[in-house]
């Protein structure tokens, strides 16, 4: 690598740290082999503890998802007395009772699948366009290179809750599919439009990074097409930083969804979410905090979950980490 | 370096039009009547929201909406909201509040989130080490949302060291919703600094300064701590105008009447105008700190060398 | 309610006299002498326009300029019309032609007379459209007021210029006399003149619009002596105006408004006693602020009411059984101490009950009756098996109360629902207008003036499609019974009449009645004899400054 495209690349770093909030992503691998990287990093990973903690609150969470009625204790979340309303945490009913007297332990267990889907949808959207875009801007370089990074720009400089924001506000009332119609993927697809960029610019150094190494001088010298060239030679080299930052960005946009959820943009009523059931129990703070605390608290234990596995991986994955 | 700054610039230009024609579009897209909500539950008469509409070009199109506001705007004229306030004015008397939550989120930030990354990062794997890294872990997985309401209570509330809300206190309101604001980018300093000071500790010429008997304060201070930031500093930079972005939801919650709460009720009433100056502003301060982390950067690393 | 409304008045005017004296005699027992020049605070949400009588329909403007201004006739704790406002009277023998005569001796803040015209030229100003007022139909019911509206094609565009620029309807007699004639009589007209849109403006105003709007000069209790800006998150202080002409002056020296965009912070900053008065409490604090505040805690009923309506143009809510049927399956009390924790009272009428006229026993299918519901909705044939949207405006606070009403309904009537609470006011009226509700949707009226009429008209008349009647109700028989009382020679003929167009209201349940808000507030030590008015106005001269 030349030290423009060093300084790129670390400039990289730190621009998607202040979108992720963590870990820088880019994994330095150009220069790595595949097979000893993944399986070093596989021996670092069974030794790190707090990946261990991460994945069993993963497996957790997607089970509550998957399988909501094993966890809810019986109790059907739309089965509402109102004379139950904000009853306190019991033996019987452990998280009390919501406003609307539903029990609150089906309800906040019945929220983890909105979360989910939201999450792997908003992660798979963004992956589809910051691949493509990426991959496409760093084969091509010139002109093209130069449009998509200045489309990058002007994505970047606009904050995601805030274009989301305006995004979901205006939806219900375009054309524009998926966005028309208020639910978990529209809110999936507003999150990725207006956070795909730091996708796009890791794919992008990444494949500058390695277009021009010997195999793929080669490969381009026997005639390989473009797209054979990108898909089976270059991308390969973007899976592990990729890999990082998609497990990491899934925490961040689920709590993106309960910020918007809040903000009254994301998920109605009567759906279960957490930042539904956060939104509401706010105002009851001080004579029901249960409202506020448990779905605050599974909210953090999800993001936690998958920011504690993508730190981990980013770690393993790394090989300036080890000494 | 002045040819790399002068195309920097230039760069900015179709980014901020872009930028601004995006959210202009999306605001102006919305097919809702704003003026209709004027009036709350009751109607106007027709006549009078005619006028109304009339006054504020809503009957162009999109396109032509567009044009006459960069004309305005490129006269200093950033239009007026609905009770025909200059929008200039509103960001006058907002953006200072903003502005104080951001200095103090950026110091915070800075302070802690440094200090905490030299600790951990000067004896890696070490006791302070891993509570430097669960803290931060813990910290980035709370959703500022949930942070903001538990530092609101527990601090503000049960405690009552801050004030809750407002800015009656001066720049001691601005306490408790900078360190709410900094939380996510303090863990994510720290981090950077434990790892650029851990690298930056193994780098042959800390050990050539340790060889040569140099107490470990000065090696740390003078040798390590000097180059590990350089990173950290354009972090910090860079997040700056990322910070204006992020405080929608903690002036929201702490009652801080800035330009994050001002474009947020602007959403909602679909005050165009308004929206539109207020993110247009928000991008040019993002662009205008990158600019600024960019030629630090190329400053501060004399590897760099643009042009 | 009433009664307790009443004594409540009765008690604070009491007060009010004994605090006279005990000033005079320099006697100062109970904590509640008067002090010359004390300041007290008082909480409010955002104003967001500035402070014109004309262009003012939100409560927190409506707030500061309340202690600004004096009105023709002023309104009592009680929503009773007093004539202790700048009219002498207002009298009229046919209901459509009234003379005003004004008390002397009253003027302005910067010392211009309170004359006739100066009411005429305000109104003239807020009822002509090209200046925008949103008060501007207050004024629709004086002769000549299309006149002043210009003419625009089907599109909503401006094509010209409005005919008139003055409402004929409107003639100055003498300095301290005018008439108002009408377009249609209107036996209740006098009552409704005490509403901000009616204040008087001074020549000042018309020089510079702008500038008064932001340190309006006014002839009430109050005067502004700095500038307030809306949408500024600033607040604005109002000092005593010694020359008020009232009977009722301001007893502290100043007031200040403090701007405040959460309820709970202001809360808060009441229980640490930096702020003295707020008129609304957060929901957390509603269970212990009635214990912890005692005699400081206010309770009284606004004049208001919210409803959930229903669109009649719609085949599925065109049968009248069918609107009783889910008016009969919502449970109001349970829905009041649950979500709304007491704020709200279960409405027994379309009519609020701070008004002359109304009766507690006026709906009889505003109460849960579920065997009755269900056998209205079978005998209409209604369809349960499809869903039943509910709809109201996205990010006020309505989404947990509409969300127990869809429970009920499913609990009640079996019918599922979804609620559609995603588009904000800007884009959920244009839907109303266009007949776009495809379900039950919320609707709430904040009364004008204390009449039955205006709980009525401008929602269930025909001549009120295209207005505020979004249920597109419309029947001849309610129109004549609503014209009759309007005509009536006297206010109780008047509401006999209006009752009668309410039954006919009962019986085809354009919309059905749900909740009352009642106002809580609470204040500090520091002050006394707050009062809110059905309007959730705090009579701010009224407060007086303890110890």
């Amino acid at each position: 690598m030349t030290d423009r495209q060093q300084a790129e690349l670390r400039k990289d770093e730190v621009e998607a740290g202040t979108t992720t909030g963590l870990a820088s992503p880019s994994v330095d691998v150009a220069s790595g082999r595949q097979n000893s990287l993944w399986s070093d990093a596989w021996d670092s990973l069974k030794r790190n503890v707090l990946f261990w903690i991460g994945s069993v609150l993963a497996v957790l969470f997607i089970l509550l998802a998957l399988l909501p009625g094993l966890f809810a204790r019986g109790a059907d979340p739309d089965d509402c007395a109102l004379g139950n309303s904000l009853d306190k945490p019991s033996a019987q009913h452990w998280f009390g009772f919501d406003q609307q007297g539903c029990d609150y332990m089906a309800t906040v267990v019945y929220g983890a699948r909105n979360s989910l889907i939201i999450g792997v949808l908003a992660v798979l959207f963004v992956l589809v366009l910051g691949v493509v875009m990426g991959a496409i801007a760093g084969y091509f370089g010139g002109a093209t290179d130069s449009l998509l990074s200045r489309v990058t720009d002007i994505f970047y400089a606009l904050p995601l809750v805030l274009g989301a924001l305006v995004l979901l506000r205006v939806g219900p009332t375009t054309n524009i599919p998926i966005i028309n119609k208020p639910g978990p993927a529209a809110v999936a697809l507003a999150l990725a439009l207006f956070g795909w960029m730091t996708a796009m610019r890791l794919v992008r150094s990444q494949v500058i990074a390695v277009k021009s190494a010997d195999y793929v001088a080669a490969a381009r010298a026997m005639g390989a097409s473009h797209r054979r060239i990108l898909v089976r030679h270059i991308l390969p080299n973007a899976v592990a930083p990729v890999l990082v930052y998609a497990t990491i960005t899934i925490g961040v946009l689920i709590a993106a969804e309960a910020t918007l959820t809040y903000l009254g943009v994301g998920l109605q009523r009567p759906t279960h979410s957490w930042g539904l059931q956060i939104e509401a129990g706010q105002s009851l703070l001080r004579t029901a905090p249960h409202l506020v605390l448990f779905p605050s608290l599974i909210l953090t234990l999800t993001v936690m979950a998958f920011i504690l596995m993508g730190d981990a991986l980013r770690d393993a994955l790394d090989p300036r980490q080890r000494a | 370096m002045g040819r790399y700054i002068a195309r920097r610039l230039l760069l900015t230009i179709p980014v901020l039009i872009g930028a601004s024609f995006l959210i202009f579009a999306m605001v102006f897209a919305l097919p809702g009547d704003p003026v209709a909500a004027l009036g709350g539950d009751r109607s106007l008469p027709p006549a009078v929201e005619a006028q109304i509409r009339d006054e504020f070009n809503l009957n162009d199109p999109l396109l032509v909406q567009y044009g006459k506001y960069v004309g305005n705007l490129v006269q200093g004229d950033l239009g007026i909201d609905f009770s025909q306030r200059p929008v200039i004015d509103t960001i006058e008397q907002r953006l200072p509040v903003t502005v104080r939550l951001a200095v103090v989120a950026i110091l915070f930030e800075a302070i802690i989130g440094i200090v905490a990354g030299v600790l951990a990062g000067i004896r890696r794997n070490g006791f302070l080490d891993n509570v430097v890294l669960v803290s931060t872990t813990l910290i980035v997985s709370i959703p500022i949302l949930v942070l903001a309401f538990v530092a609101q209570f527990v601090f503000g509330l049960q405690l009552g060291w801050f004030p809750i809300s407002g800015t009656s206190e001066g720049w001691g309101s601005f306490l408790l919703p900078g360190l709410v604001l900094a939380a996510g980018s303090l863990a994510y300093v720290a981090r950077l600094t434990r790892t650029s000071v851990a690298e930056n500790m193994r780098a042959d010429y800390v050990r050539t300064a340790k060889a040569k008997g140099l107490p470990r304060s000065r090696v740390i201070i003078r040798h390590t701590l000097r180059n590990s930031l350089i990173p950290v500093v354009t972090f910090i930079g860079a997040d700056i105008g990322a910070l204006m972005g992020g405080a929608i939801v903690t002036e929201s919650v702490f009652n801080l009447p800035g330009i994050g709460r001002a474009v947020f009720d602007a959403i909602n009433n679909q005050e165009g105008a308004v929206v539109v100056g207020i993110v247009t502003l928000m991008v040019f301060f993002f662009i205008f700190f990158n600019l600024i982390v960019d030629v630090l950067y190329a400053v501060l690393d004399p590897r760099i060398r643009y042009d | 309610m009433k009664f307790t409304q009443r004594s409540a008045a009765l008690i604070a005017s009491g007060l009010a006299g004994a605090m006279l004296l005990s000033a005079c005699g320099g006697d100062d027992d109970g904590g509640s002498g008067a002090s010359g020049d004390g300041s007290f605070s008082i909480y409010i949400g955002e104003p967001q326009n500035p402070l014109l009588p004309g262009n003012t329909a939100e409560s927190e403007g409506n707030q500061v300029l309340d202690s600004l201004f004096t009105g023709l006739v002023r309104y009592d704790a009680d929503a009773q019309v007093q004539f202790t406002g700048v009219a002498e009277s207002i009298e009229s023998e046919d209901s459509t032609t009234w003379t005003v005569t004004l008390n002397d001796g009253w003027t302005f803040h910067d010392g211009s007379a309170v004359d006739a015209q100066s009411f005429v030229d305000a109104w003239n100003y807020t009822a002509y459209s090209p200046n925008a007022q949103q008060n501007s139909y207050f004024f629709s019911n004086i002769a000549g007021y299309d006149d002043l509206q210009a003419p625009t094609d089907a599109e909503g565009n401006i094509t010209g210029d409005p005919v008139a620029s003055e409402l004929s309807g409107l003639r100055v007699v003498d300095d301290l006399t005018f008439e108002v004639e009408l377009s249609a009589p209107y036996a209740q007209w006098p009552t409704t003149t005490g509403y901000t849109a009616f204040f008087p403006l001074p020549p000042a105003f018309f020089d510079d619009p702008a500038a008064f709007g932001e340190q309006p000069i006014g002839n009430g209790p109050f005067q502004a002596e700095e500038p307030f800006v809306p949408g500024a998150g600033g607040g604005i202080t109002l000092t005593r105006f010694d020359d008020y002409a009232g009977d009722e002056p301001a007893n502290a020296g100043s007031v200040e408004y403090r701007v405040y965009t959460e309820v709970d912070t202001a809360y808060t900053d009441l229980q640490g006693g930096s702020v003295d008065i707020i008129d609304t409490l957060p929901p957390d604090a509603l269970a212990s602020a009635e214990a912890e505040f005692g005699d400081r805690f206010i309770e009284t009923t606004y004049g208001d009411i919210t409803s959930l309506s229903f669109p009649t143009y719609d085949e599925r809510y065109a049968d009248p059984r069918v609107r009783q049927a889910f008016s009969m399956a919502i449970d109001r009390q349970a829905i009041s101490d649950a979500i709304f924790l007491g704020t709200r009272t279960p409405a027994t009428s379309f009519i609020s009950p701070v008004v002359n006229g109304f009766r507690e026993d006026a709906c009889d299918v505003c109460e849960l009756n579920v065997e009755e519901a269900n056998r209205l909705l079978d005998e209409a044939g209604f369809d349960r098996s499809q869903p039943v949207d509910l709809w109201f405006n996205a990010g006020a606070g309505h989404d947990a109360w509409m969300q127990a009403v869809g429970n009920q309904l499913r609990d009640n009537l079996d019918i599922e629902y979804v609620l559609r609470g995603d588009l904000p006011q800007a884009q959920i009226l244009p839907l109303r207008r266009e007949q776009g509700m495809t379900g039950p949707f919320r609707d709430a009226w904040i009364m004008d003036y204390p009449t039955p009429e205006n709980f009525l008209g401008p929602l269930y008349s025909t001549a009120a499609i295209g207005g505020s009647n979004y249920t597109f109700y419309s029947n001849p028989e309610f129109d004549a019974l609503l014209e009759e009382g309007n005509a009536a020679a006297t206010d109780d003929e008047a509401i006999e009449l209006y009752q009668q167009a309410e039954d006919i209201l009962v019986r085809d349940m354009p919309s059905a009645p749900l909740f009352y808000r009642v106002n809580q507030g609470a204040h500090s030590e520091r002050v006394d004899n707050v009062i809110i008015d059905a309007f959730g106005r705090i009579d701010a001269a009224a407060v007086t400054i303890a110890g």
